[in-house]
């Protein structure tokens, strides 16, 4: 039950993200409404530090300095120095049991399994899982279903040459 | 064949060079030319079946180090998202399969021929299925531009992969080399995929989620999250030390979106519909 009503919460919340710190990589227009053409509330400076309240699409609503407006979510990094995140879990991570916050203990691990370095260079075949791997695939067909179920249509889109200043 | 003349008329003319450093005296030629013929079959692309054999012994191992997740459910709903974003690639007749690993580390895999793997501990960290169909469109992007073949092909012997592409040995049925290939395909999940690959993948990855029909910030948004995660955390270790470093990645994506994507910004994120496929996994 405290799954389900995390689940809701986080499906109204919708972010990870939320509560989190982060700070602005260059300058950076605050604006209204999530929108290129919304009103200019101010201009953040680079390296400002804001804080995260919701996502929508490539927009980022943010509290700053008392004022709350939207910036392009990609002028944002989050700070990892500080690492705990709690308030903007989404609930999935203790729904599917795995540590929602900054663990720097070793692995925890049951037997010799696992995906670490050593354990992948140690690893068998499982041909019965692989069998399993194969049962789950869904067809062109299914997956087209799927797609018009979730109101999802095609789009053209040419791959993008690499940008300039790529490492 | 002229290749394989030019290259001897260079070795041999190499040896006319009065240099007591080197001894030519011994050269075998046909042995040289036996070498020359392996490296010219290495040369040979390895073709699809191949590389979906290649790719079905990998996964085979990397399930050998974490099982699937016991869930029909997700499984299948991973399959679903990740099978309408591959009909919308160059490759859409791949043997496509998806998968989630039993497994908290935050990580994810694509073997050769259409196999893609995320663990259970990344698809915990996400909120909507435009952040899974950005995360699979990534590694989606490895299996068609062959990155792993050619991480394999760069670390293998050349008579290895000489012999793996031999239709000779083929037609006897059996082929040593590939366990030899399959291990070494599995170990390159240990070292990482060239900085490059990886670049490449999150440029065409927004692209594949945005054909898709998907808000294509999924994979940006992904990626900050994990910034958020503490970096001493023993779950990122290996796809930290696999991966270029999140803000590079993320410097890389803000600009490639910075204008080509707005028309995008109005396609669903469906995390109603994410939520929901996990949340009933009780």
């Amino acid at each position: 039950m405290r799954w389900i009503a995390a689940v809701l919460l986080s499906a109204i919340c919708g972010l990870a993200q939320a509560g989190d710190p982060a700070y602005t990589v260059r300058d950076t227009d605050l604006r209204a409404k999530p929108f290129s053409d919304a009103e200019s509330l101010s201009v953040i400076a680079a390296n400002s530090k804001v804080e995260i309240l919701q996502r929508k699409s490539s927009w980022m609503q943010v509290k700053v300095a008392g004022a709350t407006g939207w910036v392009k979510m990609l002028s944002l990094r989050l700070s990892s120095s500080t690492g705990l995140r709690k308030s903007g879990d989404s609930g999935l991570a203790a729904l599917f049991n795995v540590a929602s916050t900054g663990n720097s203990g070793s692995t925890v691990t049951t037997g010799v399994r696992g995906l670490s370095e050593e354990q992948l260079k140690n690893t068998h075949a499982n041909p019965q899982e692989l069998e399993q791997a194969h049962a789950y695939a869904v067809s062109k067909a299914e997956a087209k279903r799927f797609a018009q179920e979730g109101r999802l249509s095609a789009r053209d889109m040419a791959y993008l040459p690499e940008v300039k200043g790529d490492n | 064949m002229k290749a394989n003349l030019t290259i001897l008329a260079l070795l041999l003319s190499c040896a006319a060079v009065p240099a007591s450093a080197f001894d030519f005296s011994n050269l075998d030629i046909g042995k040289t030319m036996e070498t020359l013929k392996k490296i010219k079959q290495a040369n040979t692309d390895i073709d699809e079946p191949q590389e979906i054999e290649l790719g079905q012994g990998i996964a085979s191992n990397l399930l050998g180090a974490a099982p699937l997740m016991k869930n029909q459910r997700v499984q299948q709903y991973v399959n679903q998202v990740g099978r309408w974003l591959a009909m919308q690639t160059e490759r859409p007749d791949l043997p496509w399969q998806f998968g989630v690993l039993e497994d908290n580390d935050i990580n994810a895999f694509a073997a050769p021929g259409g196999y893609v793997f995320i663990t259970k501990g990344l698809l915990a960290r996400m909120n909507s299925e435009a952040e899974l169909a950005g995360v699979l469109a990534h590694e989606i992007s490895h299996v068609l531009r062959k990155h792993h073949l050619q991480a394999i092909k760069k670390g293998a012997r050349t008579e290895l992969m000489a012999e793996f592409t031999s239709e000779v040995i083929k037609e006897k049925g059996g082929n040593p080399a590939l366990n030899k290939l399959v291990s070494a395909g599995t170990e390159v999940y240990t070292r990482g995929l060239d900085k490059g690959d990886e670049f490449e993948a999150d440029r065409m990855g927004v692209v594949i989620a945005a054909r898709g029909g998907y808000d294509p910030f999924g994979l940006p948004a992904v990626l900050q999250t994990l910034q958020a995660i503490n970096p001493q955390d023993s779950g990122l270790a290996l796809m930290f030390k696999t991966h270029p470093a999140l803000a590079d990645r993320l410097g890389l994506l803000d600009k490639l979106m910075a204008n080509s994507f707005d028309r995008f910004e109005n396609q669903p994120n469906l995390s109603a519909r994410f939520m929901a496929s996990m949340g009933n996994t009780k």
